[in-house]
């Protein structure tokens, strides 16, 4: 696969949240989406993938909560125009061994055992990638619901690894890559070490019930607080 | 010098690739896999395992590497193409027979390159923690005068520098695959 620099796409992200800073992400960025318990974090990674999907372009979930075919259901919902073809997911639920198969309606899903199964994790990455590859997707959008999960099943220097090599990775696959962790369940240490594995953060609060979020490190300064 | 353990029951085959490797690599041989693994120690970078071996067989001696905890990497030598997953397997790369010497080469150097990018990922993360403790303990101002704050900043910079240039970024499904391995001690 050629790597970004030959290719250069560039990720739109202002019809889910308007900031400048998200008008032209860089592909193979990864973004770390950081808030508080029940502030709406999984809900903004798949608008963003839902966004990606009604483009056409490829998706790819991670999820350690909700099972594959939720997601894969609740991304397509909200994309009616997006193909079934170029939306896949891996279940880290550990519902049995590794797996991957097509769906009826042709999506693909790979299975792991567990959230910290690093290694089957990638081989369900590189599968669903393929796939997606050879349903005319060669670049699109990749979510991780939720790193807060697989740092209970492994420790911080496996996950930090972890995202590092996955950037790495989607660098050359030309994907955006979209990270959730839930900012009240780990230390401050821990979130300061995690959070220097991605290129920008966008962080999330709940203000008297108002979800308000605010764009770190992708372009120019820290943006303020907004409504969203 | 690197060091490269060829298992392999066939003397002739084994002294061929020790020719050709030994001009570049400390070469070891064991003629079966239970010898393979008497030769084993922390000093060996990577293994070429003969497949179809009698006795234990190369995916036996394989489990026995990795239980061990060594991190080697081990390419598997095969008489025929696999039909099957060579990442789910646990190799690291593979190589058909016959094999040729640039092939050989090729494959060991790329194997040596992983263990770097895994030594310099390493030493990344412990940077990134030092740095996040004393971005923890200090305020902004404080952290702009520590002298010892600022050459970490550097560090941590050329080292993302030296990761992307090392096996260009991860930009092939076998080397991710296969550093996503080293990363966790989870059981798979």
């Amino acid at each position: 696969m050629s790597r970004s620099s030959d290719t250069e796409a560039v990720y739109d992200l202002t019809d889910v949240l308007e900031f400048d800073a998200l008008e032209s992400v860089r592909s193979g960025s990864n973004i770390l989406v950081s808030g508080p318990a029940m502030s709406g974090k999984e809900d903004l990674a798949l608008s963003l993938l839902a966004d990606g999907a009604s483009d056409g372009q490829g998706t790819l979930a991670v999820t350690t909560g909700d099972s594959a075919m939720n997601v894969i259901d609740d991304v397509l919902e909200r994309a009616p125009d997006g193909g079934p073809s170029t939306v896949s997911a891996v279940d880290c639920r550990g519902d049995g061994s590794r797996r991957g198969e097509a769906t009826e309606s042709g999506s693909y899903v790979y299975h792991v055992s567990s959230p910290g199964d690093l290694t089957g994790i990638g081989i369900g990455i590189t599968e669903c990638l393929e796939y997606l590859h050879n349903n005319g997707a060669d670049s699109g959008r990749f979510a991780l619901t939720s790193l807060s999960t697989m740092l209970t099943y492994t420790d911080r220097k496996a996950v930090f690894k972890f995202c590092h090599v996955l950037s790495s990775r989607f660098d050359s696959a030309g994907y955006l890559g979209v990270f959730t962790i839930d900012s009240s369940a780990h230390d401050d240490q821990t979130l300061q070490v995690i959070k220097q594995a991605f290129d920008g953060m966008i962080e999330i609060r709940d203000n008297d019930s108002r979800r308000e979020a605010r764009v770190l490190g992708l372009a120019g300064q820290p943006s303020d607080w907004r409504e969203f | 010098m690197p060091v490269v353990l060829i298992v392999e029951d066939e003397p002739d085959v084994a002294e061929t690739y020790n020719l050709w490797l030994a001009d570049e690599y400390e070469v070891r041989m064991a003629q079966s896999g239970d010898e393979g693994l008497a030769e084993l120690d922390e000093t060996v970078d990577v293994v070429l395992l003969d497949r179809m071996m009698p006795g234990l067989s190369g995916d036996e001696a394989l489990e026995r590497i990795r239980e061990r905890g060594l991190d080697c990497r081990v390419a598997m030598v095969t008489a025929v193409e696999p039909d099957f997953d060579i990442l789910e397997m646990g190799f690291d790369a593979y190589l058909c027979k016959p094999i040729r010497s640039e092939q050989l080469h090729e494959t060991v150097e790329n194997l040596l390159k992983r263990s770097q990018y895994d030594d310099l990922l390493q030493e990344y993360y412990s940077l990134v923690e030092k740095q996040a403790t004393l971005e923890a303990t200090k305020s902004t101002a404080e952290l702009a005068d520590n002298e010892a704050y600022v050459d970490l900043r550097d560090r941590v910079d050329n080292l993302e520098t030296d990761l992307g240039d090392t096996l260009g970024g991860i930009d092939d499904d076998e080397d991710f695959i296969a550093t996503l391995r080293g990363l966790s001690d989870v059981e798979e």
